[in-house]
């Protein structure tokens, strides 16, 4: 075929998920604080690593895009890479999947079919309105992810390890 | 100093410009050296750069880009206490010069957006944001685009300061004074009942009806146990036994009097309420339906059915509920209490004091016993819907529980949510068993003790037996109207719940609207064209982008493109189903925001891979489009669109209920029929929207021919992702996210190998792989040309 294209590359082993090893792949914080990758000797300035299982297995099967998201391939376990590489994962990971994570539940009103929490994050206190419970609260495990009607998140990390006050007001919300 | 006019520019309306901060926040930025003097854009952000919560404001002029961080605290103005104001303080002010910006981006992660400033190659993040802003800040990023290519940025009226709300100051919607949360519900009480008006006559006499039936179950006790007792059996006058017996009748065929001109109240005041309220209801449901017809496109899809079709039933019945069961015995409990207290004063002052004195605590005890109930309840209720969604998947997905052998599995998920359900219900059950008798035993303690008193005063000679046994009684009445009383709140709460809801739909505003000088068009030429298209769904999310794109009238234009490339936002477009961002959508050369809605929807047709048939007869839904059509032209379109042969297989032909419950029809069939609908619609433009996706090749043949039949002599926009369908375009256009990557006939883009030859290389190989070895009927205009180039 003169133009290079040919329909029959497209084949079970170029659709298969190409897994990256600290062999073929390292990992680096670039300067303007981006996280860069050299796979297999070609350097991505800037990639973005994307959860397959953000919430049951957050340390496993991170896709790697670059910028125009096209796959570069796939981490099957962040811990195989070395300590200062893993840092610089987490950290990307950290900011692309960060949730505020509430510490305290100062109250929860319910008025009108919208539910008002006031929470602290931190040392933040933050109002948010919650509608649709059913969907916009979900629990797993022991975490619970409260989505505003804004479609911010909110994350309690472990219901069972807040004050007991504040599981007591969350607590008629869960399944 | 930027130019502060607006400068004209088609398509922007032209404002008056405003400060882009408000004043305190703008004396605050002076004062840590920000001159915001010639600022033209802001954007208010909520985190840093570390994805902390802090107050953040951006904004730039023509010198720079300006960053502020800082805090925003509302609080209640000193001198005017009714009034809010915003207290700033801004700790840090970051500056970049505008020629060291090319241009911003805009990153969304799961729970924030990131703005980062593209220099040079070089990305540098400017702050974070919660996701909620991403529309606000995408909004800065197009402003900022169109001030450093035009060196100008014109006002826009979605700029202003939001309306805020007066307890809190947080943003409310527009024309009201309190945000979701501060919204009294007196407000919404006030809205419903004037759903009542025009029965005010009716209520009238409903109030006073209710108000004679609890002074009637007031009287009785005087008659039944005071009279009985102090007058009768005790015979303080010696009348003789006749006598006695004479009284005694009296007595009792007035009870029974009163008894029976109670019942007549009641049911006088049932038979009105019974024909008011239907009526009203009636209102209400239309009133809903109509305010979502009336709703653009975009209102149902980011609603799902269900929830729409509850604002419709149980939301208006929550509200029926409340108003024919729950306010007639508001109105009867406290005419009760109020009448009850008055003659248990006048029986015994100090013993009505101390049942008062234990009041408070009996209604203290009902309402933390209603509210704990309501977490129980509400967790139960939660199970229930959790069940109930698992039934309802069950039952969908049968053939993939078979298929797959899980049924075990999937009795065992149920189980599991009926073992909650149980154990939910169970501690329920187990909190009302303690809580009611402790109530009873409170109730219990409040009689002995009004018992014990009252029987040293009737011991004394201050009161009689019948007196203190009447009293007893008086007492026993308080109870349920108390108990009700102290539940009702939890039942207004959800009807005024229901009523918000309701009210929503009624104040949406569609996003559709008409003119008010739009043209008429009834008859169009039938000329399209997208100039500089540009559409979103999502703030931040573009599905369209500076597209351009033009069809002759009587042409054919196809266009395809990936899943999600905006092939059928184009035709949302066209047929005005909802409206461009930016650009516009021209039919014979008028924007269609000018047009007629109705001259649109009578001339743009569209056959859809979504057919929908209503319930009702095959002929019903043939003439949809058409309500007056003949049966002469409802059987013409059906040979039209090759749909009359299997209809007249139907058991009822023509007659035959489709839709909901009706014959079974295949996709084809019912495809078939939704084309006869466009047919007799005789559309100027017809938009086919993958009408042959997932069709088998006989069915999509034989719908090819009634299309073939239905584009004679109209504009028509062909949307497929078999190339095969699209032979007979006389152009082409090649869709990539957004934007038309390929313009040009069927020939010319197979010559251009470019993506429509990979995609056509693509489909043919796939066919080939499948034992169809001849593409596109065997003719392919390219064979040639690859041979004579090898």
């Amino acid at each position: 075929m003169s133009d290079g294209f040919d329909s029959r590359k497209i084949s079970p082993e170029t659709l298969a998920a190409e897994y990256v090893h600290p062999e073929n792949c390292t990992f680096a914080t670039a300067q303007n604080g981006f996280l860069s990758a050299t796979i297999n000797g070609t350097l991505y300035k800037r990639v973005i690593l994307s959860r397959s299982l953000p919430l049951n297995f957050p340390d496993d099967y991170i896709c790697i895009t670059d910028a125009d998201k096209n796959e570069l391939g796939i981490i099957e376990h962040i811990s195989e890479f070395p300590e200062e590489q893993q840092k610089a994962i987490n950290n990307e990971l950290s900011q692309r999947y960060y949730c505020p994570v509430v510490d305290e539940i100062i109250s929860v009103k319910d008025k009108m079919g919208n539910f008002y929490f006031d929470v602290k994050i931190g040392d933040f206190k933050k109002s948010f309105t919650v509608k649709d419970i059913s969907r916009s609260i979900r629990q797993m495990g022991n975490s619970v992810y409260l989505t505003d009607i804004d479609g911010n998140r909110f994350k309690i990390e472990d219901y069972e390890k807040i004050p007991p006050k504040s599981r007591r007001k969350i607590e008629p919300y869960l399944y | 100093m930027p130019e502060r006019k607006p400068p004209k520019k088609d398509g922007f309306p032209k404002k008056k410009k405003e400060p882009v901060f408000p004043p305190a926040l703008c004396a605050e930025l002076n004062k840590a050296g920000l001159d915001t003097d010639g600022l033209v854009f802001c954007c208010t952000g909520d985190m840093d750069n570390e994805a902390c919560y802090r107050d953040a404001w951006l904004a730039f002029d023509k010198k720079g880009f300006y960053t502020a961080f800082g805090k925003a605290e509302v609080q209640k103005a000193k001198s005017r206490k009714k009034q809010l104001e915003t207290k700033y303080t801004v700790d840090e002010i970051i500056s970049v010069p505008l020629d060291e910006i090319d241009c911003f981006e805009l990153e969304q992660y799961v729970s924030t957006g990131r703005l980062v400033l593209n220099y040079n190659g070089e990305q540098t993040s400017v702050t974070r944001f919660s996701i909620g802003l991403a529309g606000d800040f995408d909004g800065f990023k197009k402003a900022f685009d169109e001030f450093k290519e035009t060196g100008e940025y014109v006002y826009h009226s979605e700029d202003k300061e939001p309306n805020r709300c007066k307890k809190c100051g947080e943003p409310c919607p527009p024309g009201q004074e309190y945000c979701r949360k501060h919204n009294k519900s007196s407000a919404t009480a006030i809205r419903l009942f004037k759903f009542f008006g025009g029965h005010w006559a009716q209520i009238a006499v409903i109030l006073l009806l209710m108000i004679l039936e609890a002074a009637v179950s007031v009287i009785v006790p005087q008659l039944s146990t005071r009279t009985l007792y102090d007058k009768v059996f005790a015979n303080p006058d010696g009348l003789s036994q006749e006598q006695l017996l004479k009284m005694l009748a009296s007595l009792v065929l007035g009870i029974a009097g009163i008894r029976i001109v109670r019942v007549l109240f009641q049911a006088a005041d049932n038979w009105i309420t019974g024909s008011i309220m239907p009526r009203i209801m009636f209102n209400l449901k239309t009133k809903i339906f109509n305010a979502m017809q009336r709703l653009s496109l975009s209102f149902y899809s980011s609603k799902q059915t269900g929830s729409l079709m509850d604002r419709i039933l149980r939301d208006a019945n929550n509200i029926y509920n409340f108003f024919v069961d729950g306010v007639p015995r508001i109105i009867v409990s406290t005419a009760t209490m109020a009448g009850v207290l008055v003659v248990m004063f006048r029986m015994s002052w100090r013993l009505t004091l101390i049942a008062l004195f234990a009041m408070p605590v009996l209604f203290a005890t009902l309402v933390l016993g209603d509210r704990l109930f309501r977490n129980m309840h509400h967790r139960a209720w939660r199970y229930y819907a959790k069940i109930s969604s698992i039934t309802s998947d069950n039952i969908n997905g049968q053939r993939v529980i078979k298929a797959f052998a899980r049924e075990d599995d999937e009795f065992e998920n149920f189980s599991r949510a009926s073992e909650d359900l149980r154990k939910a219900e169970l501690r329920l059950s187990l909190a009302e068993a303690t809580l009611f008798p402790m109530l009873e035993i409170l109730v219990f303690l409040l009689s002995t003790v009004v018992l014990g008193i009252g029987g040293t005063m009737v011991a004394k000679g201050r009161m009689t037996v019948g007196t203190l046994l009447s009293y007893i009684v008086y007492l026993e009445m308080l109870k349920e109207p108390f108990g009700f009383m102290a539940w009702v709140s939890n039942w207004w709460s959800r009807c005024a719940d229901s009523a918000q809801r309701v009210f929503e739909v009624c104040d949406a505003k569609p996003d559709i609207t008409e003119k008010e000088n739009a043209v008429s068009m009834p008859d169009m030429r039938g000329d399209v064209e997208l100039r500089e298209l540009d559409f979103e769904y999502e703030p931040a999310h573009p599905v369209i982008r500076k597209m351009n794109l033009k069809i002759g009238a009587g042409n054919m234009l196809g266009i395809v493109g990936k899943t999600g490339a905006g092939k059928t936002t184009i035709a949302n477009l066209i047929s005005r189903l909802y409206d461009a961002k930016e650009g516009s959508v021209l039919i014979d050369g008028v924007d269609v925001r000018d047009i007629k809605l109705e001259d649109i929807r009578r001339n743009v047709g569209m056959v859809s891979q979504d057919i929908y048939l209503f319930i009702g007869s095959v002929a019903d839904n043939i003439r949809y489009a058409k309500p007056d059509a003949t049966m002469d032209e409802v059987i013409a379109a059906a040979k039209a669109a090759s749909a009359h042969e299997f209809i007249m297989k139907l058991p009822d032909a023509y007659e035959t209920r489709v839709g909901s419950g009706g014959q079974r029809l295949s996709g084809g069939e019912r495809q078939r029929i939704s084309i006869a609908r466009t047919i007799i619609q005789n559309p100027k433009i017809l938009i086919l929207d993958e009408a042959t996706a997932a069709m088998d090749t006989e069915t999509e043949r034989r719908i090819q021919t009634s299309l073939t039949s239905l584009k004679k002599g109209r504009t028509t926009i062909a949307i497929a992702h078999r190339l095969s369908t699209l032979r007979d375009s006389d152009y082409l256009a090649v869709i990539d996210e957004g934007k038309v990557i390929e313009y040009g006939t069927y020939r010319e883009l197979l010559q251009q190998k470019g993506e429509f030859y990979k995609q056509y290389k693509i489909q043919s190989e796939a066919l080939k792989t499948i034992g169809i070895i001849s593409y596109d009927g065997g003719a392919e205009p390219e064979e040639d040309d690859e041979k004579k180039e090898e």
